[in-house]
């Protein structure tokens, strides 16, 4: 374990670290483009100078290996003045693209412009013109001009996704990256480019002009696409989620996360969702009060009536207890199905991050619910009443639709917990009832992965007022259900009583 | 009840006729001069004639097209950011043209939360958005305080728009 000292701080890093890792350990910054703790060395855009105590010259810190004792610096005048040309270099040919670049906010090239450059460009001669907007694929866009030429996409799809669709091409200032003849960058694992991106060169076409990112706020998160559970951020603000990117967790996803999670906020946001209680009287779904919705359900479950439940691997583990516990003491005679989504491919993996099972909580609910049926044996039971909790991500459910139309087809009173609007919702049986269930970006709780490692569900903001978990569902069934407003109403009015105002 | 009982000293306070003949005096002085002399009035009959400031005045916004018609914003949003009455209200979208690339389809301020702090004009990086001698906002209901591009850009009193001074393709000849 050798020991390094870092501008006068030392530290013991391992064997055979970087001197980078070490800056990284010890949190000091340093400039740096073309590293990343997940790739290879590529010791290209030269900026990481340091100085070490006895060499003359200075040295790249991604490709310097720690030695025992070695003193480091990167504060010394003649190291800020080489990061500063060095960063010039790289802008010889950038456009200053910033008012209309997606990466503007949270470039690299910006920030470290404005800690080591805030300088005019020492060039007399044009700018190199290169291509811009070039389409790679469905999901990403290409800017040559802004590319810097760190080669982090390069290695990226060389290392990690082996898939080798990028390159660069020519020489000298005329380098540029791009794919192989007309091959497009649309592997499972692409849009990771976008995020290692140090500049604006690779956008991704979803979020390309949606917002600007100093709009957006971000709760960190787990991914409800597979049962892998990657931690990600999901960006945020008042008109709803705008993306996905994953978070470093060397327990589970690395750095990266897979394309198909990235576009799951959708189904989060208000348009697609169920906004109120909805009862279907006279063949149409009208909006109803939760306190009706509260005396129907009471009485349902107060009377020996048997009621069936259909659970998904999509809620949280503190749901699934909830309702094992309430399910236990008010109505044992209760039967609960699974349903199951895509069952040829569940147990597939693809070797790096994405799993067949496409629910976050699959082990969490075998777990809460040891003895299960199967959803096609739901034809038989005896139950007047099936209790429905869909799942919010309907996308990984081929069968949704059709699954949903047999139910409707039995004939019995529905009361279907879901998120999504479709339209087979407002053909289902007289008395159904539709309550608006919370997504995974609206309730805090856990998710058990594919290896039995909890992942935490962070709450960001409630999209859809008056959605509401299973927990609260429960509460509604035992007539203890409270909405959000009304307990901010309630606790205002012990305030004020309490302090004589009222 | 009581009564309070305010000397005067002298005769000019003491008689209130003095003061209200000179003040009519200088009332009926001004009035026979600006009759016989309209030009030289300072007040102007609001409606019919309207002051008009000099073009350095901070007031109206103007969005400003480029040499072909076009709108010059390129919806970097910095002017909503930048907006301390947060009035500015963008949408951006795709242009067609890769020269182009960002452009607002959707681009509306709030007059009436506007306070012409001129923070937008500031904060534009490519002369988008200028502040403009005109400062009439009267409107006659709700949406005619919220203006759009048409009104923002193409308004009848701008002469078919302001030509900004910073033209795209000229800025690539230059190689910037």
């Amino acid at each position: 374990m050798p020991k390094i000292t870092i501008n006068g701080n030392e530290i013991e890093v391992k064997d055979g670290s970087t001197v980078i890792e070490a800056f990284k350990k010890s949190e000091q910054d340093i400039a740096h483009y073309c590293w990343h703790p997940a790739l290879s060395i590529a010791g290209v855009c030269r900026l990481c100078m340091i100085e070490v105590e006895g060499n003359p010259k200075l040295q790249i810190a991604c490709n310097t290996v720690v030695t025992e004792g070695m003193k480091v610096s990167n504060q010394s005048e003649k190291v800020k003045d080489t990061v500063r040309w060095g960063m010039d270099f790289h802008l010889i040919n950038h456009p200053l693209d910033c008012p209309i670049c997606d990466q503007a906010g949270e470039c690299g090239l910006q920030e470290q412009y404005m800690k080591y450059g805030q300088h005019d460009s020492s060039m007399s001669q044009s700018k190199v013109k290169k291509s811009k907007v070039v389409d790679l694929g469905e999901k990403i866009v290409l800017d040559s001009e802004r590319c810097i030429l760190c080669s982090r996409c390069v290695r990226f799809t060389d290392e990690v996704t082996k898939t080798n669709e990028l390159g660069i091409f020519n020489r000298g200032d005329h380098s540029e990256i791009g794919t192989f003849g007309d091959k497009k960058l649309e592997n499972d694992y692409a849009m990771n480019t976008v995020d290692i991106c140090p500049v604006g060169a690779l956008t991704s076409k979803d979020f390309r002009f949606q917002q600007r990112v100093w709009y957006l706020k971000d709760v960190e998160t787990t991914c409800p696409g597979c049962s892998t559970g990657c931690s990600v951020k999901v960006y945020y603000n008042n008109e709803g989620l705008f993306r996905v990117k994953p978070v470093e967790d060397a327990s589970v996803n690395g750095y990266w996360m897979c394309d198909e999670g990235r576009p799951l906020y959708k189904f989060a946001n208000h348009k697609s969702r169920i906004k109120t209680f909805m009862k279907i009287q006279n063949g149409t779904p009208m909006p109803v009060n939760f306190k009706d919705v509260e005396l129907e359900l009471s009485n349902i479950f107060s009377s020996s009536e048997k009621v069936a439940f259909v659970l998904t691997g999509q809620n949280t583990n503190e749901e699934y207890s909830g309702l094992n516990t309430f399910i236990k003491s008010a109505n044992a005679k209760s039967d609960i199905y699974y349903w199951q989504n895509n069952v040829d491919s569940f147990d597939s993996f693809d070797g790096l991050l994405k799993r067949g099972d496409k629910n976050p909580n699959t082990k969490g609910l075998l777990k809460s619910f040891s003895s299960m049926k199967k959803l096609s044996e739901l034809n038989n039971s005896a139950a007047e009443t099936i209790v429905v909790f869909a799942p919010e991500n309907i996308f990984v459910y081929p069968d949704y639709d059709q699954i949903i139309e047999s139910l409707n087809a039995s004939g019995k009173k529905i009361i279907f917990v879901g998120s999504q609007t479709t339209t087979q919702l407002f053909q289902m049986p007289e008395g159904s009832i539709l309550v608006p269930a919370k997504t995974f970006f609206e309730k805090n709780g856990t998710f058990t992965n594919y290896n039995n490692t909890e992942r935490k569900v962070k709450k960001g903001i409630l999209l859809v007022r008056g959605a509401i978990d299973i927990l609260e569902f429960v509460d509604l069934c035992e007539m203890k259900f409270e909405p959000d407003a009304l307990i901010k109403q309630r606790k205002f009015n012990e305030m004020a009583k309490e302090r004589h105002v009222l | 009840m009581s009564t309070v009982v305010v000397k005067r000293e002298n005769l000019n306070s003491k008689w209130y006729l003095p003061g209200i003949l000179k003040g009519m005096g200088f009332t009926f002085k001004v009035m026979l001069r600006n009759l016989s002399n309209k030009k030289k009035m300072p007040t102007l009959n609001y409606p019919e004639e309207v002051y008009e400031y000099g073009p350095r005045f901070k007031g109206n916004h103007i969005l400003t097209v480029k040499k072909d018609g076009s709108l010059r914003c390129t919806a970097c949003m910095l002017c909503a950011t930048n907006c301390p009455a947060d009035c500015i209200t963008i949408v951006a979208s795709e242009h067609t043209d890769p020269e182009v690339e960002k452009f607002p389809i959707h681009y509306e301020i709030d007059i009436l939360r506007c306070v012409f702090c001129g923070f937008c004009e500031e904060a534009c990086p490519v002369d988008a958005i200028r502040m403009g001698p005109e400062w009439q906002t009267a409107g006659i209901n709700g949406a005619s305080f919220s203006y759009d591009i048409k009104h923002l850009a193409r308004r009848p009193t701008l002469d078919g728009g302001i030509v900004t001074r910073l033209d795209d393709k000229e800025r690539h000849k230059e190689g910037i």
